[in-house]
Formats: structure tokens, sequence, C-alpha cells
């Protein structure tokens, strides 16, 4: 094991007095003690470990921290940047910041609040739910996050409503200093229950505001009840100096439909986790990832679904573009269990490499225990086609200009597949801010390296 | 010694050599073009016609072992693609590639933009470009929706040419080379594009016109014919030599050469 975030478990220590991780209830103390212990059992994950192998996290345990939870950050920074007009929850380093975020009043049967707030006037509306997803005896940032768990967000939707106006959520990192041994670290956590019948469209924003050196983790969990719908986009758009971890964990029930949407555009170190237990039968996950690496971002995207019951649908599309010096790590495991008859399962990684330096490491795996289902899992390594940068020269446009067209060609299908105009219109955003800061470097050939295994 | 070339001169080709990775495909190629003028190079197959035409645009792979190329009196070997475009070299591709998920008229108005850039133009906003674009449809009758389809997807092979002779007509070209743009057509589409072609023709402007055919040749009429063969041009005449290899085919030239050899 490497070292032990001392300095960071020294700042939870020293908060303990202010309250900042205990008081409130005594599960959750326990809670946060026992994921404690987890972590410090654990510590920070090396590439020993099989679902650690494609990333190092050792710059985290090299990193010194100075702060935990918002620093003084003024308010136009804290508020910048955001435009629509549903309703928005800014979170700076992981709290809730009422007077940055856009707190319209939302339909009955919606509710959008602060997990803080909510384990303080109302603690039995999250227990049993937090942390029912997760597994933090063996993943060990889960178990940090949860340590320090102690604000975030809790959207709750009633059984049968159905809202079409997304729920945004921004989480904001920030940093008083420029001095990279001033580090901050943020937890913020996510708690989802959508009611039977209910359905939701959900936004959240990881963003550092300027540079902003440290370490956040983010766990959200998703509880899907019968014949519910989500719709989720995330985005990961963190600076280089930050060090980036979330973990998603979806449960969903007979006939729900969990579509994932993760768009990674940081510069730095990140890693994704991704977890959908489909729990009972009929219920369906679209799982759709663009990562696209810039400088020597290193962007790591763990995904698991879990077929658990009969007849559930998983549809799985992650695409990669790589530029300069950037990683791009695919991990996709699909587990079909004993008795999950008529299961159908795809998954897909395909990826463009725009630089000789740029470099992907995936492996799509499947485990299948059942015996009459449907399965298919492959991946691509490309480069753009040599003829096409050719042909859009010839007609006077610019190399680089025909890079981006022809890599915004490649992206493109992961976008369409948001379904939420809303949702879609923001990933498109920061795909677009991408693309225009893309470079690339000559491309050589035109062929695609293609491993496609169907089963 | 810097190249005496008229202005009238559009394109200037002196004794060109070019190899394709070790092998040596033109051998000597001399060719003048004036302004107004329209040339067919005709020749049969891997007597170097393609080559010729890529190596005028830029294309990579080809290498220039000897000999000088002057389009307008600039060395054109010393521009890349992008520049020889924007100053008005341009190729309609004998095979036009086709681009999954660029939409056509978004491609369009990104070239038609960038010529105008260069050219010191304003640029054409969506409204401008398409009344623009409709009325270059017209003249090679393509339907609208062809436009928001991706680059040549699924078109069938007259309509990626019909698309190529579009694009000429938007980018307004000084130099046009035509590659084989008539092989694959019917009647009908081959007409289509010979009155595309024709639009084009104009005083200020040149074009070469590879084909193995005579029939492109009814309808677009060159001042000038070559015969390439071996990477050599072996015989010139005007329009009447076309006809003379459409009954003699290329034999008869290819053994005069070997003789006199």
């Amino acid at each position: 094991m490497t070292a032990s975030l001392d300095s960071l478990i020294q700042l939870r220590q020293n908060s303990l007095s202010g309250g900042s991780f205990d008081g409130q209830t005594d599960w959750i103390d326990a809670l946060r003690r026992d994921a404690l212990g987890c972590f410090k059992e654990q510590g920070v994950p090396t590439r020993r470990l099989e679902a650690w192998k494609g990333t190092n996290f050792g710059p985290l345990s090299a990193m010194q921290f100075t702060r935990v939870g918002p620093g003084p950050t003024p308010i136009d920074q804290r508020n910048e940047d955001i435009d629509g007009n549903g309703p928005l929850l800014v979170f700076v380093d992981g709290h809730f910041d009422a007077a940055a975020s856009r707190l319209i009043e939302l339909p009955e049967g919606l509710r959008a609040r602060s997990l803080a707030e909510v384990l303080e006037n109302e603690p039995e509306l999250v227990e049993g739910r937090l942390s029912a997803l997760t597994d933090f005896k063996i993943q060990p940032f889960v178990a940090l996050q949860t340590a320090f768990l102690s604000d975030g967000a809790v959207i709750t939707v009633a059984p049968g409503r159905q809202f079409e106006l997304p729920i945004r959520l921004r989480f904001l990192s920030t940093s008083e200093t420029a001095t990279p041994e001033a580090n901050s670290a943020s937890f913020p956590r996510l708690l989802v229950i959508a009611g039977e019948g209910s359905s939701l469209k959900l936004i959240q924003e990881h963003v550092s505001i300027d540079s902003a050196p440290g370490f956040t983790a983010y766990v959200a969990e998703f509880h899907l009840a019968e014949n519910s719908t989500v719709e989720s986009l995330e985005v990961q758009a963190e600076d280089a100096t930050r060090i980036h971890f979330t973990s998603v964990h979806a449960h969903l029930e007979r006939s729900a439909t969990f579509d994932s949407h993760v768009i990674s555009v940081g510069n730095g170190l990140a890693r994704s986790e991704l977890s959908i237990i489909l729990a009972e039968p009929d219920a369906e996950t679209k799982l759709c990832g663009l990562f696209m690496g810039r400088g020597k971002a290193h962007l790591d995207h763990f995904t698991t679904v879990d077929h658990a019951a009969e007849r559930c649908t998983s549809d799985e599309e992650y695409r990669g573009v790589l530029d300069d010096q950037s990683k791009g790590v695919f991990r996709g495991r699909v587990h079909v269990r004993p008795g999950a008859q008529k299961t159908d399962a795809k998954q897909s990684n395909d990826n463009l490499l725009l630089s000789d330096h740029a470099t992907i490491d995936t492996k799509p795996q499947l485990e299948i225990y059942a015996d009459d289902i449907r399965a298919s899992h492959g991946s691509t390594i490309g480069q753009l086609d040599a003829d096409a940068l050719f042909f859009l020269a010839a007609r006077g446009i610019d190399p680089d200009d025909a890079k981006r067209l022809l890599t915004g060609a490649f992206v493109r299908g992961v976008v369409e597949r948001i379904e939420s105009k809303e949702l879609r219109r923001i990933a498109s955003n920061y795909v677009d801010a991408t693309l225009r800061e893309l470079k690339g470097s000559p491309i050589r050939q035109s062929d695609f390296l293609t491993e496609a295994i169907k089963s | 010694m810097p190249p005496k070339i008229s202005p009238e001169t559009i394109i200037s080709i002196r004794d060109l050599h070019a190899k394709v990775g070790d092998s040596e495909i033109l051998r000597g190629i001399s060719l003048e073009i004036q302004a107004g003028e329209i040339h067919a190079i005709m020749g049969p197959n891997g007597s170097g016609k393609s080559t010729l035409s890529n190596i005028l645009v830029g294309k990579p792979g080809y290498e220039i072992t000897s000999g000088e190329i002057f389009f307008h009196g600039k060395n054109l070997a010393e521009m890349d693609p992008e520049i020889r475009a924007r100053e008005g070299v341009f190729l309609a591709f004998q095979y036009p590639v086709e681009i999954p998920g660029v939409a056509n008229n978004y491609f369009l108005r990104t070239a038609v933009n960038a010529m105008r850039v260069h050219r010191g133009q304003e640029e054409l906003d969506g409204f401008d470009f398409l009344t623009t674009l409709r009325e270059k449809m017209k003249l090679v009758d393509m339907p609208e929706d062809m436009m928001s389809r991706a680059i040549n997807e699924g078109f069938s092979g007259g309509e990626k040419k019909r698309n190529e002779i579009l694009q000429m007509l938007l980018l307004e070209p000084v130099f046009c080379i035509l590659d084989e743009t008539d092989s694959g057509l019917d009647i009908d589409a081959l007409r289509t594009v010979a009155s595309g072609i024709n639009q084009m023709r104009s005083p200020d402007r040149a074009m070469l016109i590879i084909t193995h055919y005579q029939r492109l040749l009814d309808h677009v009429v060159p001042d000038h014919v070559h015969v390439l063969s071996n990477g050599r041009i072996i015989r010139s005449g005007d329009k009447n030599l076309a006809l003379e290899l459409e009954s003699k085919g290329y034999g008869w030239l290819e053994d005069g050469v070997e003789a006199s050899a």
C-alpha cells in the first residue's frame, strides 16, 4: 500500500470538534467511522489491483492537503458560466451554496435539497439508502468519500410524477492559492430516489474554477423503483491540477430505465466508475460515454453492468478521442448471472488516436452464466482517415479544421444519443469547446485496427 | 533561372518526373495551359494520368524527382494542398471519398468560406450560402435532401460525380482538373455533368480533362488533346485526335513510339 493521505485524514480529525463530519445522527456517525476504517485498511489503490491496472493514483498520495470544504471564492466566480433557466444547485468544494444556486420552486412531487439539510432535518429519508449501493470494504475511494460525507444533493421524485425539466447540479472545485502544496479536497455526494413510475432528468457537472489543485471524490447513488426512468448526464471538466474520482451506482427494479451519459473532458487524472445493477426483470439501461483527452490527461472509465434478472437490456457505447500525450483507459464488464435468461447486452468502445504519443488501453469483458441470451462486445482503435483529410484539404479547408470536422463526426454519435434536449445542449457545449482546443498531429494511415468478438 | 511565363498561362509543367514509392510514373511531362483553354489527356490504364492529377493537387505519397510546375507563375510544389485549393486549383476526384458524420451542406459552406477568407471576401452566413447552393444545385440536377446527408455517403456513382461538379461550381476555381469524371455515368448523368463543366468555361479559366473516352469530349469540346503513355506525352493534337483514338485505339501510337525509340 502507498501512503494513506495522512494530511487529509488529519484534516478530518481536526474538524471533528467543529462538527463538520460528525453529529446529526448515530447511524451516520457510525457509517463515516466504519468507512474511515475501511479506507485506512485499504489505502490508495495501486496498479497491483486488477481493477486499477490501467491507472496510477500515486500522484494523489504525494499531495499535501490544507483544506476540506469551501474556500473563499467570490460569488461572481461561483455562478459564472450558468445559462439556461431551470433549477440549479451549486456546490462549492462539496458544500451546497444557496447564494450561487438558482432555487426556483419545483413542482409538487419533485424535491432537490442539500444532503446537509436532509441529514439535519429529515435523516430518516436517507437512512438505509445512503451507502446501500456501495461496498466500501472493496472500494477505497468510496470509503474515503463516505468518511468525509457531509453534504451534496438529495433528489426525490414521488411515485407517478414525471418531470421533463432537468435538475442541474454544478460541483465546483476551488483553490485560493496557486501553490501545489496547498491542495483542497472535496467530497460531494448525490442520492437519487425515483419513486414507482416516476421520471427524472439530471445534470451533474464537475468543474474547476481556474486552477484548483487537489482531489475530488464524488459518489452518487440512484435508486430506481419499478417503472421509473432516469436520464443522467455527468460531465467531468476539471483542471489539470485536480485529481478526480467519480463512483456512480444505480439499482434498477422491474421495468425501470436508467440512461447514463458521461462526458469526460477534464485535463487531469480522472477515474470514473459506473456500476449498474439490473435487479429485477425487464429493466433497461444505456451507458453512453465520451472521453476526450488533451495534454497529459489520464481518463479512466470503469463500468460494470450486473444482469441479475431476466429480460433486461444493457446497451453500452463509449468513445474515446485522445490527443497529445493523453491516455484513455476503458474497462467494461458485463456480468450475466445464472437465471438471467433473455438478457440482451451490447458493449462497444471505439477510440480515435490523434497523436503518436496518445494511448488507449481498452478491455471489454463479458462474463456469462446464463445460456439463453444475446450479447456482443468489441473495441476499435483507429486514426483519422488520411483520404478524408486530404479530400477536405483539397477543398481549401484548413488541416486543423479538417481534423476537428472529422473528430466531431466521430464524437457526434455519442452526443446524439442523449434524448433530453437540455442535457444534449449542455453536453454539446463541453464537447464543442474541447473540439476547438484539439490540435492533433500528422496522420499516417487510415486503417482501423478492429477487433470485434461476438458471442 | 526565373521562369518566363506569360500572364495568360495558368499552368506550366516543365519536364516533370515523379515517382510513387520506388517506381517512376512520370518520365518527363511538359504541358502549358493558357487561360480559356480546355486540354484533354487520354491514355491507357497505368500511363500516369491520375498520378499527374494527384501531383497537381499535392496528394501525399507522390515525389517529384525533377522538373517544375508553375501555377500563375508560382511554384505549385511549394504550396500545401489547402493553399493550392484556395489559390484556385481544383480536382474533381475519380473516386470521391465518403465521409460519414459530416453533412454535405456544412462541409460545402466551410469550404466556400475558406476560399472567401483567402480571397479577402466576407464569409457567407447560412442564408446567403443556401441561396447560392440552391442555384448551383439546379445546374447539376441534385435533389435538396442530398445536402443534409453525409458527404457522399450512400451516394450512387453518378451522384458522387455530380457532387464533385457542384463543389467546382461553388468554389469557382481557376484551374479545374477532372479525373475520369465521365466514368460510370449513364447518358443522362453524363449530359448533366458536361453541362456543369461547360458552365465553368470562361476566358479566365483553364481545364484539364482526363478521360478514357471520346464521349465526354462530344459535350465538352477540348482545344487540345494529349496522349499520355508510359509517363510521357507521346502525341498532341486538336479535338480530332480524340476521334482518331476512339476508332483506332492507343496501339498505333504506342507502336509508333516503340518503333522510333
